[in-house]
């Protein structure tokens, strides 16, 4: 609890204050424009945070993830226009309201329980990490080989798209997390007599190139249609009927939240969409969604938040990142020379409760600046692409050039950002990718490793208690769908 | 307003990595005859990434160049291929003492006999300036194991796993050879640097492991780990009760030095302006009192002194390892 306390410290700290202002701001501007995710934001900055303090660096990108879940609504509410895919959802419910005059309940609706998500998922988090720290040195490379088999297996089953996909790109990035010089015998490994490549290939310029560059440039074709305007704000409080109505939605949609953001590959579009669903199924009055109903805003917004810090813990307690968000915070630790792990909670404590604890503060903040600023944000769609699109694209060059010194990482970036942009043309999702390329190599290592410890018997990693029960989850996870099909042509037999 | 306001925050952070990337790549303007260097900036590159001993070394020797000399001497971060390829650059560079880098023995002694041979470097590529400071290595175990010196390992009788900061290291070396002489059956467990390894022994995933001084001394203060050897050719004064390999009847002598190297050709009068401010750089507080800090001893000696070292480190590690049968590429 010391630590939980000291993080309020660090967090209070001037220049700290500062950084998550800063996050969530560009968060919720990010939010609101369509197109510029947090993943592409975040993979832009890295080479920013490369001067600026380990926590302060992290407190600044968490914030701009959970900002740009607020900001998503403001859009998807007023211009039907959803900034993030998590906020997809929130489309139906929202711009109905906003149609009847009631823009304002939406938005509060939405700021309250997105507010109420995360800080719910804040609170699993502070209990949860205490209890992965204590048993950190107990993780050794069998443990690490389980979970990051288990992460890569899910990476690629979860997806948005089909799976098919999804386990073409995964297996990409597992080609690639190849390259460079073999940890355990020193060959070289596709590096074409290359020294720019006998380390491997960076995971800053893979991430920049996939999710800055190629977002950008797939953005460029975009038609762009002209915006409407938007709808009146007025009276954001939301009435007592109102509240009572969203109560069981904010509740439901924040436990769903948490436990999917938890989850290797789940996150805040699809705990969005199930908890969406869920309200739907419970409702009395089915009818009522999709045409103002203040439960389909309020479940996916507390959702979509919940699942956005949720997915804090797997990264932060066991350095395993959830989704592709995620495994760009991974990257910006490693730059800090910070390995996520086990170890992070007792060897800095400083960086894991001011990160933590800066989530209060910066849900706090989403909520004061959320309400009064919304017709300021909404101008920003104004800017157009054309502007913005430029100016990226020479800071993202720019600064994958400051990371490593090397000419070499520029050219890297334009190569990734090519296929970045070929990947979502032909429908792929470039997020497995980078997530197999972080866990590939974590996998290898840790997979060799283990054999190394165990004499070469494989049969070790199912007698240690922590991988144990991780590969047996596996097997389960993986064999639930075949068996209920199984069960289903059974029942449809008889 | 809101649309300025945007703007001016991009200009912001576009001219925030335009000085960033400044910073990194700053020109040298070397103009004017021989006898006025310097006369520009002087750049001292770093084969590895911000924070490990040589970007700190390289640093603090920055700082006091720089203020000897008058110019001010930016350090560039080229980590890569464990320093292979910041050699390389430094290679190509015009010899003209406008661009220098300490660089350590591991990657000419070492490195070689693990690596590829067009990853291979050679001293003969470059002009030695002066010698700086060694790094030494520790073998250690967690305390609740019981070991207390190399013979213990031995009675244990069992196959012991050690764990190494990696292929081609110092760590690796020193290791491997200990346990070839001292006759013990033992796996190499490689991780990649020093903090997994250390996290690995101390979670007893590995009976012992080997590491720099600097990276086990914490554990072994706290009483978490018990260092079993130390592998300088005489004991350490950090280190003061831990007998070297050598004492415990194992020849096994590995240290990590590092020197100031320019490109090869060089012109000597500028070699013996870098040397003298290196030298007095050496001789301040604040230097000493750095090396202490991490855990250094000064090795501050003349560039025959350092080719003569590692001459003999190569020529000893590679008849050893022929001598023993030990490949530190390929996996037994």
């Amino acid at each position: 609890m010391d630590g939980f306390i000291d993080g309020f410290g660090v967090v209070l700290e001037p220049a700290n204050l500062l950084y998550c202002l800063i996050g969530v701001v560009i968060g919720m501007l990010i939010g609101v424009l369509p197109g510029l995710g947090p993943a592409a934001t975040i993979a832009i900055l890295l080479p920013i945070t490369y001067g600026v303090p380990p926590v302060s660096a992290i407190i600044m990108l968490a914030g701009i993830f959970y900002g740009a879940q607020y900001g998503g609504t403001i859009t998807s509410v007023l211009l039907r226009l959803p900034g993030e895919a998590s906020s997809v959802v929130t489309v139906f419910d929202g711009f109905a309201l906003a149609k009847q005059g009631r823009a304002g309940t939406a938005l509060g609706i939405a700021a309250i329980g997105s507010f109420i998500g995360g800080t719910v998922s804040i609170i699993g988090l502070t209990l949860v990490a205490p209890v992965v720290a204590g048993v950190a040195l107990d993780f050794g490379p069998p443990e690490y080989a389980a979970l990051s088999l288990f992460g890569v297996l899910l990476v690629a089953t979860v997806g948005n798209g089909g799976w098919l996909k999804a386990v073409i790109a995964a297996g990409v990035g597992l080609l690639l997390a190849t390259v460079g010089r073999d940890t355990f015998t020193g060959a070289s490994r596709f590096t074409f007599d290359s020294l720019n490549l006998a380390d491997g290939i960076d995971f800053v310029p893979i991430a920049m190139g996939l999710f800055g560059l190629g977002e950008i440039l797939y953005n460029l074709e975009e038609r762009h249609h002209k915006l409407q305007t938007p709808a009146a704000v007025a009276n954001v409080w939301p009435s007592r009927a109102d509240l009572r109505q969203a109560r069981g939605a904010i509740g439901r949609g924040s436990v769903i939240g948490f436990v999917l953001g938890v989850l290797p590959g789940g996150g805040a579009t699809l705990s969005s969409l199930v908890a969406y669903a869920v309200e739907k199924r419970r409702s009395k009055q089915p009818e009522r969604f999709g045409r103002g109903a203040v439960e389909g805003v309020a479940a996916p917004e507390t959702a979509n938040n919940a699942a956005a810090t949720s997915s804090f813990i797997p990264l932060l307690t066991l350095g395993i990142p959830a989704n592709a968000t995620m495994a760009l915070m991974f990257g910006a630790l490693l730059i800090q020379g910070i390995p996520p792990g086990p170890q992070l909670v007792s060897e800095h404590p400083d960086l894991f409760w001011g990160v933590i604890n800066s989530m209060y503060l910066g849900n706090i903040l989403l909520l004061i600046m959320s309400i009064p600023l919304v017709g300021l944000f909404v101008k920003i769609l104004k800017v157009r692409p054309a502007v913005l699109a430029p100016i990226t694209v020479l800071i993202t060059l720019l600064g994958v050039y400051t990371v490593a010194n090397q000419v070499f990482d520029i050219f890297l970036v334009i190569v990734f950002g090519v296929l970045g942009y070929l990947m979502k043309k032909l429908g792929f999702e470039p997020g497995p990718l980078v997530l197999a390329f972080v866990l590939g190599s974590v996998m290898e290592t840790a997979v060799r490793q283990s054999l190394l410890i165990f004499g070469g018997n494989p049969a070790g990693f199912f007698t240690r208690p922590i991988s144990g029960t991780v590969l047996v989850a596996l097997i389960i996870v993986l064999a639930l769908p075949a068996v209920r099909a199984l069960v289903r042509r059974q029942k449809e037999r008889v | 307003m809101v649309f300025q306001l945007n703007r001016r925050v991009l200009v912001m952070a576009v001219s925030a990595s335009v000085l960033l990337a400044g910073c990194g790549g700053v020109k040298t303007t070397s103009t004017g005859g021989e006898g006025d260097y310097p006369t520009g900036n002087i750049q001292m590159s770093v084969g590895a990434s911000p924070g490990g001993s040589t970007d700190l070394i390289t640093r603090a020797i920055a700082e006091g160049v720089g203020k000897e000399l008058g110019v001010s001497v930016p350090v560039v971060n080229k980590p890569g291929a464990n320093g292979a390829l910041n050699a390389k650059e430094l290679k190509a560079a015009k010899a003209d003492g406008y661009k220098i880098a300490v660089q350590n023995a591991s990657l000419f002694t070492i490195t070689p006999l693990a690596v590829s041979a067009n990853e291979a470097v050679k001293i003969d590529d470059f002009d030695l300036i002066t010698g700086v400071s060694q790094d030494d290595y520790m073998l250690a175990a967690p305390a609740a194991s019981g070991y207390k010196t190399i013979a213990d390992l031995k009675k244990a009788g069992k196959n012991i796993k050690y764990g190494t900061t990696g292929v081609g290291t110092g760590a690796q070396l020193a290791s491997a050879l200990t346990f070839k002489t001292a006759g013990i059956a033992a796996t190499d467990v490689p991780f990649d640097g020093g903090a997994p390894a250390m996290t690995a022994l101390l979670g007893q995933q590995v009976d012992v492991a080997t590491f720099q001084i600097g990276e086990g001394i914490e554990n072994v203060k706290s009483g978490k780990l018990v260092p079993l050897a130390v592998f300088s050719a005489e004991r350490i004064a950090f280190l003061p009760d831990v007998p070297t390999a050598k004492e415990q009847g194992y020849d096994v002598v590995v240290s990590q030095y590092r020197f100031l190297t320019a490109p090869k050709g060089t012109p000597d009068d500028v070699k013996a302006k870098l040397a003298e401010a290196a030298k007095k750089t050496f001789a301040t507080d604040t230097y000493k009192k750095f090396n202490e800090a991490n855990f250094l001893t000064p090795r501050e000696v003349g560039p025959d002194e350092i080719k003569k070292i590692l001459d003999e480190a190569t020529a000893k590690y590679k008849a050893q390892l022929d001598q023993y049968g030990i490949s530190l590429a390929a996996k037994k």
